[in-house]
């Protein structure tokens, strides 16, 4: 990508719009601004932004409609600003395809992380389908399935495995229940959660330093999981 | 039928016999044992459809008497010479007695369908009533007021057992006092037996029957005065105890109503709070972290402080409007009533939301050579969220015309915008707290609460506000203030 990335800023809240904006500027993003809907979509087309910041409570339209619209004009990924209390809204628009989300009141700091990463994966896709990647301290080999901690091989079960590079591959993204158990046991299993409580749990035992405690396949609460590459330095 | 139409119909019925007497004895060819006897039988017959039964007795003896002295030989005396006469005589009398025994008989059944139909129009009259109590607060005594009128009763009592206490609701001209302990024993012998007899009780010449519940016996119906009859009694008792029943059911329903929409409220309260405070707290947060980094430049430094500067003082606001709903709420907006000029409250107003007011042309026209006598804050407090609001929803370069008028009965204050006006599906819900209309919703800040606290703070001293759109466009808010003018 030559040119700066191009991030559409959507919330109808012109104080949002005066603090963020010139923040995204600060990191030598473009910046296009949206207040409602309607805007936000027909700028999609326009501008053809790299990544949406979307929030969800927009005066025109509901947020899962809106990010609905949006998909089917574009594959950009979309980071969710979220003012409500309710995981619902959150969950439904990850699950229509919105990428990652932060929750009102957020840092600077924050929003950057996941903007950054959005893009990253955006670069990634773009490039050629990896036969190995390498997370945290773990190399994943698609091929040939299997996962190293440095020279030893940790043996997981097929499902182990499967989740694990499902998770590798969207790597600092959240994931939802749903997405996850539509993966790997279909469509029929995103009513039964506990199965993923228990694979879950498994894959930490084999994974995870200590796995109470878990820093890499981390619990998004009541939304998903995310596996992060660079863990929190505590 | 009273004892003076009997008497007055005893004098007809013997003036007839006279009257009848007299024209057969002037004609004496025309008069035999059988006409005079037919002639009587009809005075009789009349008599006793129109009166009672000892009047039509009184009417034939005196028939039978006149028949024997004048017509029976030997005439002029009481005597009877001939046996056959005897007979006739005798059989004169048993006919006409049978005949008023028989047509008092169908008047009196006659009466009493009269009756039923009076009672049941009553009835029905009370079932009315009945369905018209919708105050819990009065509905026992109102009924007991309505059971006495109804039936035209000197005294009505509906007596509820509250644990060995009785609660009683009286209503009629006379007052009875029932002692709890005889209500108790009749109570008791209703919850022994299941039939649902009157039982006279009491110690006073009182009828009382149970009040059931299905067949559960919830109280008493005691009444004294005119005569019921034990059916109607029932019947009477048995609509009371529907009322009751019908009061009780309301309540139930008007507090699960309160309660679900106290429930309705506080999820408004809280996602609207969620809204209101996640805004300008990310605002500040994110202005924050933008001045503690080193790329903004001295303009980009200046914009990012007074972001934080004014979305504190929205913070300040939405905390002034909570502590004020709450307040409201709780009762406690106390009202100080002074004497003040209108202007006073339009400049206390105008400086409360000088922050919303700015660079905007307000028109004033506020009458300055009367008095009113009021808490000045309550109006002020009302005022300033309507024009907060005026200039919210207007074109930043429009006037805001502000009207002050002193009439006798009290102050009134419009606020006239040059905005899009108010949309008719939002002005029934304009009052309601959170409410937002849809239009209003886009690129505005708002919190749902002005108007809901400008109604609650006017309310404290009767006050009360209306809203309209303009003819020519614009939205027109109007507060009156019942208050002392001098």
């Amino acid at each position: 990508m030559n040119r700066p990335p191009r991030i559409l800023l959507v919330d109808d809240e012109v104080a949002i719009q005066r603090a963020v904006a010139p923040l995204l500027r600060s990191r030598g993003y473009e910046v296009d601004v949206a207040s409602t809907g309607k805007e936000a979509v027909s700028a999609v087309v326009d501008r053809r932004p790299d990544l949406i910041v979307l929030d969800l409570g927009l005066p025109d339209l509901d947020g899962t409609e809106v990010c609905r619209r949006i998909r089917k004009e574009s594959k950009a990924p979309i980071v969710i600003l979220s003012a409500r209390g309710g995981e619902q809204d959150k969950v439904a628009a990850l699950d229509i395809g919105a990428d990652d989300y932060v929750t009102k009141p957020f840092g600077s700091e924050e929003l950057l992380a996941r903007i950054r990463v959005a893009l990253r994966r955006l670069e990634d896709s773009e490039g050629p389908e990896l036969e190995r990647i390498a997370v945290a301290d773990l190399i994943i080999e698609y091929n040939r399935r299997r996962v190293l901690r440095g020279d030893d091989e940790i043996r997981l079960t097929p499902k182990e495995f499967e989740l694990l590079a499902l998770l590798a591959h969207n790597a600092d993204r959240v994931l939802t229940h749903r997405t996850i158990l539509k993966a790997i046991w279909g469509a029929n299993a995103v009513d039964q959660p506990e199965h993923l409580w228990v694979l879950m749990a498994q894959l930490r035992k084999k994974i995870e330093p200590d796995p109470g405690n878990p820093r890499y396949l981390l619990s998004e609460p009541f939304v998903g999981y995310r596996l992060v590459t660079v863990p929190p330095s505590t | 039928m009273t004892r003076s139409t009997d008497l007055r119909t005893l004098s007809f019925g013997c003036a007839g016999i006279v009257l009848i007497t007299f024209l057969l004895r002037r004609w004496p060819q025309v008069s035999n044992a059988t006409t005079v006897a037919l002639g009587f039988l009809v005075v009789v017959l009349l008599v006793a459809t129109t009166a009672r039964l000892w009047v039509a007795v009184t009417t034939s003896i005196v028939a039978v008497l006149a028949f024997n002295f004048f017509f029976l030989p030997p005439l002029g005396t009481l005597v009877i010479a001939d046996p056959q006469n005897w007979v006739a005589l005798l059989a004169f009398l048993a006919v006409s007695l049978v005949a008023s025994n028989l047509s008092a008989v169908a008047r009196d059944r006659t009466q009493e369908a009269v009756t039923r139909r009076d009672e049941l129009a009553r009835l029905l009259d009370l079932s009315r009533d009945v369905l018209l109590i919708t105050d819990s607060a009065v509905a026992n005594s109102s009924l007991a007021a309505f059971i006495a009128r109804r039936f035209d009763l000197d005294y009505v009592a509906i007596c509820l057992p509250q644990g060995a206490e009785w609660t009683v609701f009286e209503s009629g001209s006379h007052g009875h006092a029932l002692s709890p302990v005889d209500l108790s024993a009749a109570f008791r012998a209703v919850e022994a037996s299941t039939g649902a007899r009157p039982l006279t009780a009491a110690g006073h010449d009182l009828r009382v029957v149970p009040l059931r519940f299905g067949t559960k016996p919830i109280g008493l119906l005691a009444a004294a005065g005119r005569p019921i009859e034990s059916g109607t009694l029932d019947a009477l008792a048995a609509l009371a105890a529907l009322a009751l029943e019908r009061v009780q059911f309301l309540d139930e329903r008007k507090s699960a109503e309160l309660a679900r929409q106290g429930e309705e409220l506080k999820s408004a309260l809280l996602a609207s709070l969620s809204h209101d405070l996640r805004t300008p707290l990310t605002a500040i947060r994110v202005a924050a972290d933008n001045l503690q980094s080193t790329w903004p430049d001295e303009r980009e430094r200046r914009e990012q402080s007074e972001l934080i500067v004014a979305e504190v003082d929205r913070l300040t606001r939405l905390f002034q409007n909570i502590l004020e709903m709450a307040r409201i709420d709780a009762g406690a907006v106390s009202n100080d009533a002074r004497w003040v000029a209108p202007s006073e409250i339009v400049d206390a107003a105008r400086n409360r939301v000088e922050h919303a007011l700015r660079g905007r042309r307000i028109e004033l026209s506020v009458e300055s050579d009367r008095f009113v006598r009021l808490d000045p804050r309550l109006p002020a407090a009302a005022l300033s969220h309507l024009l907060e609001n005026a200039a919210q929803y207007s074109p930043q370069r429009s006037s805001i015309e502000v009207q002050g008028t002193v009439s006798d009965t009290g102050l009134t204050i419009t606020v006239r915008d040059h905005g899009d006006g108010i949309a008719s599906g939002d002005l029934p819900h304009l009052f309601e707290r959170f409410y937002r209309g849809a239009s209003a919703k886009i690129g505005r800040s708002g919190t749902g609460m002005g108007l809901a606290i400008a109604r609650g703070v006017l309310a404290v001293n009767g006050g009360r506000i209306s809203a309209e759109n303009c003819a020519d466009g614009g939205a027109r808010f109007t507060i009156v203030v019942p208050a002392e003018v001098k």
